[in-house]
């Protein structure tokens, strides 16, 4: 075991760790622990956009982009959250520019925005063009362009460590535990600040756009240490992923101009949201295409599809602006969007919940109080800014405003604190864990234990959702949390034992499945991405409020799950129907 | 630079390999398959000089002069009035008494040469793995070079037709 | 804008894509496993799998570790070719293991996967990819500029934003630089991904670092050891012209001095 010490220690070097990394650099030793190299994070596979209300093609101002976010998010937005994510919108877009990111231009050599997903001009008129990109690549560069930064800052990094366990003394954060991917040793941080940026958690669901990385880690230590986790049972799906495949295809794709069709080419959207259409939020348009699969208008030998049709589009703008989409539907489906439509499924995209925290990123204990030294941004994060729908492009905002905050926040506080002292054996539990696993004489398998999982989930916890199906959920989520008791693994070794990860990361997986699934059965009303067929609308009166999930020990160590609930704040939108 | 499926020696298949657990060394240190000469963070950086490009840009220049250098010798000594049947002592001699041809045959000796072992200097450079290897290489290589222009020019400018 | 495409008949293509028949057929992964812990050697293990041909190299080798042998180790992550995890040789060429189907190198004879060359190879197909992230930290990756910022963002035409669109779409997968002949015997070259970096601020026309970078370049394992063997720009999936990126480079290096 090594004890390293640093003022910050920052967990997850995606667009989140990386920004906040940028900014903790500067203003305090500051070390990011990453369990993949920085360059491999999701971010990257961010397509279309990040809005921001730069006016710099049509009239535009960041409060229209506010009420957006609260309507999109079915008014379970913390307004004033939002407000400042939508205000510094502005900065944080033109700061990445003179970062260096190569951003698609105008004519006029400004940076160019184009149209997406419940992005409206005057609270709901019209599409507006609001999306800064770069072609489809847009998160791609910005992951690119925060990682040269960290070159330029000489941000220390600590490549393929995989932070295992939080440590709190006194209510204080004390630092983290990481396992050394490299030689299976264990090391210990001890840091003043500790900001999780480990990212989503979506490999729960089968089909799914999330890679085989995003396990919940972070909101799953956390959850551990008695820390609630907010939200969890609002999940996005978005629109438009491979069929079967679930990779992404941008939303910009429809921001271009494509347009989706059921089996009788009609533009089914129409019907669905008659001012928006194409480019409703995310939830609406994921509902409105297994609405038509179910009602036997789906596309494909099985009906269990829709389309993308891109082929009314010049090919030198599918080239310009998409050239990285089209360019999969080539090489995984061998079809040519040009003159084909795409076949295309809702996939399981983004955590809207996650770790509660403040707009300054500090963590929250309850509904009220932090815990010093403890910060979260990011995906990982609820602050929250994306309520019971996340937006489009605006997680990208969110990483690099709140990334920022955080960043800012946690070397601040550790240049005006101490380091609190590490606990006795810090770290007891992660060698109890690591060794448990490798010792196992058990007989289950990782990865059934996981298809089973993601099966369930895809079946029961998608879209739709009803009380029975999410009772089965938690009833198979319960049976393959006993299985995992029993799980073992083949690889006994130390070095890039990979097989041990991915049993951690189901552990990680299991956990927050249930979190999710007990949230979603308690809250019985419609809202957002989390759709109840028994109970399809929403209720004010009883559910205008946030899911918080604990974890409760019992003395013989079994655990449960206690909810509580965090009111919303609310400046100036009061809710109302929500129509596209 | 495909790989020959018949090379590659087979063991069983589909088995399993329990770890030993084999302490927990740097990675680095040993048991790895190491190339040769990694960039580490303590790679010394060389003063920059501009060796490398006039190198790269002589090899093309020279290349082309040598073209029309080494062509028009080959037309002359091999085709012209009856080609190869008629060279002998005099011939050279009778060429060489003109300084064109003098001075033709000089740069296509020091084109030819210099072409040549900056090209074998990058061979070297290329394939010799250890340090030690390489400048033994690049010595002699050195050394022959300068030999053969050196003899090579001694012969043209002192060559007397009377011998 | 909208006419439907309800008429259009269905293509060949589509079709396929959507049939829900699989068939699956019988591949035989052969793999270049190295386990020090294990043996100081390595060796080559065949396995045997029922895949379906349309599925991806990665998906076959996740099998594999799923199902057959937990111990098989490799990098993976987004599994659509955009994180740059999963190099490696397969057939003897460098692609990236999510972008390659089973369909289209050659199923019915065993494929070959080994770990890229040129890096320490550190257990199965994982290498160090230390020395390759340092060849690009030494290129000054970022964007250096003189002067106050502006308030707003810096302006750049359409044209000067294309001028080095190509090389801004580096996923530092390291195909490229361990399909280098050059490199695989002196990792002290820079190596196309570095450069393909480098190229990427050279020809932007908000940097002022150029001249920086091209004395960089200009040493000795600089741009001047290609040999413009073409293995990057056929090695790389992302569509990359690497050689033509490199050899810019060399010309902005000849027109700088004379």
């Amino acid at each position: 075991m090594q004890i390293h010490q640093y003022d910050t220690v920052i967990v997850g070097a995606g667009g989140a760790g990386m920004r906040a990394a940028i900014e903790s650099t500067q203003r305090s030793r500051t070390a990011v622990l990453t369990k993949l190299y920085p360059t491999r994070s999701h971010t990257g596979a961010a397509q279309g956009g990040m809005c921001a209300a730069l006016a710099n093609v049509e009239e535009d101002n960041w409060e229209w982009h506010t009420f957006d976010t609260v309507k999109g998010g079915d008014y379970l937005v913390d307004q004033d959250a939002a407000e400042i994510m939508c205000k510094e919108a502005i900065d944080a877009v033109l700061d990445l520019e003179k970062m260096g990111l190569p951003f698609s231009r105008t004519e006029a050599g400004r940076i160019d925005q184009r149209r997406f997903g419940g992005h409206t001009r005057n609270h709901g008129e019209a599409a507006v063009r609001r999306s800064c990109y770069a072609a489809d690549r847009t998160g791609h560069m910005i992951l690119q362009t925060l990682f040269q930064n960290c070159v330029k800052h000489g941000v220390e990094f600590f490549n393929e460590f995989y932070v295992l366990d939080l440590l709190i003394n006194e209510g204080k954060t004390a630092g983290v535990v990481a396992y050394e991917l490299a030689t299976g040793e264990i090391h210990v941080f001890q840091a003043k600040a500790v900001v999780f940026a480990s990212g989503g958690t979506g490999k729960f669901y089968k089909v799914t756009s999330n890679a085989h990385t995003l396990t919940g880690d972070g909101q799953a230590l956390v959850y551990r240490r008695g820390l609630p986790l907010e939200d969890m049972e609002f999940f996005q799906f978005h629109p438009t992923g491979i069929w079967r495949m679930g990779i992404l295809l941008t939303e910009g794709a429809r921001g271009e101009g494509g347009i989706l069709r059921n089996k009788d080419g009609e533009r089914f959207m129409e019907r669905y949201a008659p001012v928006m259409k194409d480019l409703a939020s995310r939830d609406v348009c994921s509902r409105a295409i297994y609405t038509e699969i179910r009602e036997g208008r789906g596309c494909g030998p099985d009906g269990d599809h829709v389309y993308l049709d891109l082929t009314h589009l010049p090919p030198e703008q599918l080239d310009a602006k998409l050239p990285d989409i089209t360019e999969f539907a080539r090489t995984y489906l061998g079809i040519e969007p040009y003159t084909d439509p795409i076949p295309i499924q809702p996939t399981a995209h983004y955590a809207m919940g996650g770790i509660p925290t403040n707009v300054e990123g500090e963590v929250l204990r309850n509904n009220t109080d932090v815990v010093p030294g403890l910060y979260a941004a990011g995906e990982v994060a609820c602050v929250s800014v994306h309520g019971a729908n996340r937006l489009g492009t605006n997680s990208l905002l969110d990483i690099n405003v709140f990334g920022k905050r955080a960043g800012i926040a946690a070397a601040d506080y550790a240049g005006k604190n101490e380091f609190v002292a590490l606990p006795a054996n810090p770290a007891e539990k992660v060698q109890a864990l690591v060794d448990g696993l490798r010792e196992s004489t058990g007989t289950e398998s990782v990865a059934q234990i996981r298809k089973e999982l993601q099966e369930t989930m895809d079946v029961n916890a998608m879209v739709y959702r009803t009380g029975a199906t999410l009772k089965q959920a938690s009833a198979d989520i319960a049976a393959l949390r006993e299985r995992y008791k029993h799980v073992a693994i083949q690889d006994k070794g130390y070095r890039y034992n990979t097989d041990l990860l991915e049993a951690v990361e189901l552990g990680n997986l299991l956990d927050l499945a249930e979190v999710l699934v007990v949230s979603a059965l308690a809250r019985e009303e419609s809202r957002g991405g989390h759709f109840r067929e028994d109970f399809p609308t929403r209720d004010d009166v009883k559910f205008m409020q946030h899911t918080m999930a604990y974890q409760e020990v019992a003395a013989d160590g079994t655990t449960s799950i206690r909810l509580d609930y965090k009111p919303v704040v609310t400046t100036r939108y009061q809710p109302m129907e929500r129509k596209y | 630079m495909s790989t020959d499926i018949n090379d590659v020696e087979l063991v069983s298949s589909s088995q399993a390999h329990t770890g030993r657990g084999l302490g927990t060394g740097n990675p680095a240190d040993q048991f790895v398959i190491q190339p040769p000469r990694t960039r580490t963070t303590k790679t010394p950086r060389r003063t920059r000089t501009n060796f490398e490009m006039l190198a790269w840009l002589f090899m093309r220049l020279s290349g082309v002069v040598l073209v029309v250098l080494i062509l028009g010798h080959l037309i002359i000594m091999l085709t012209l009035d009856g080609g190869v049947s008629r060279i002998n002592f005099a011939f050279v001699a009778g060429r060489w008494a003109s300084p064109f041809w003098q001075g033709w045959d000089l740069l296509m000796l020091w084109l030819a040469m210099l072409h040549g072992a900056n090209g074998m200097r990058t061979v070297i450079n290329d394939y010799a793995e250890k340090d030690s290897t390489r400048l033994w290489l690049k010595t002699l290589m050195g050394v022959a070079t300068v030999f053969t222009v050196l003899l090579g020019t001694l012969v043209i400018f002192t060559f007397d037709p009377n011998i | 804008m909208s006419a439907p495409t309800i008429d259009a008949p269905h293509s060949a293509a589509l079709d396929a894509a959507e049939s829900g028949a699989v068939q699956l057929i019988t591949v035989t992964l052969r793999i270049r496993r190295f386990n020090p812990e294990e043996h100081p050697d390595p060796v080559w293990v065949d396995y045997q799998l029922l895949m379906d041909p349309k599925e991806r190299v990665l998906d076959a080798l996740n099998k594999v570790k799923w199902e057959q042998d937990g111990t098989l180790t490799y990098r993976r992550s987004c599994a659509h070719g955009i994180c740059g995890s999963d190099a490696m040789r397969i057939n003897g060429r460098n692609r990236l293991a999510c972008k390659t189907l089973i369909k289209d190198v050659n199923p019915e004879q065993p494929i070959t996967i080994e770990a890229i060359k040129g890096l320490a190879v550190l257990k199965d197909l994982v290498v160090d990819m230390d020395p390759f992230f340092q060849a690009y930290k030494d290129v000054m990756p970022f964007l250096i500029t003189n002067g106050n910022e502006p308030t707003r963002e810096r302006l750049q035409s359409a044209e000067d934003r294309e001028r080095f669109d190509d090389t801004t779409k580096c996923i530092l997968c390291a195909a490229c630089t361990s399909s280098c002949p050059v490199f695989w015997n002196d990792g002290q070259y820079f190596g196309p991904a570095a450069i393909v970096n480098a190229h990427r601020f050279i020809f932007d026309s908000r940097d002022e670092g150029a001249e920086q970078r091209l004395e960089i370049l200009n040493d000795r394992e600089g741009v001047w050891r290609c040999r413009t063997t073409f293995n990057c720009s056929e090695a790389c999936p992302r569509g990359i012209e690497v050689t033509k990126a490199i050899q810019e480079v060399k010309r902005a290096l000849v027109t700088r001095r004379f």
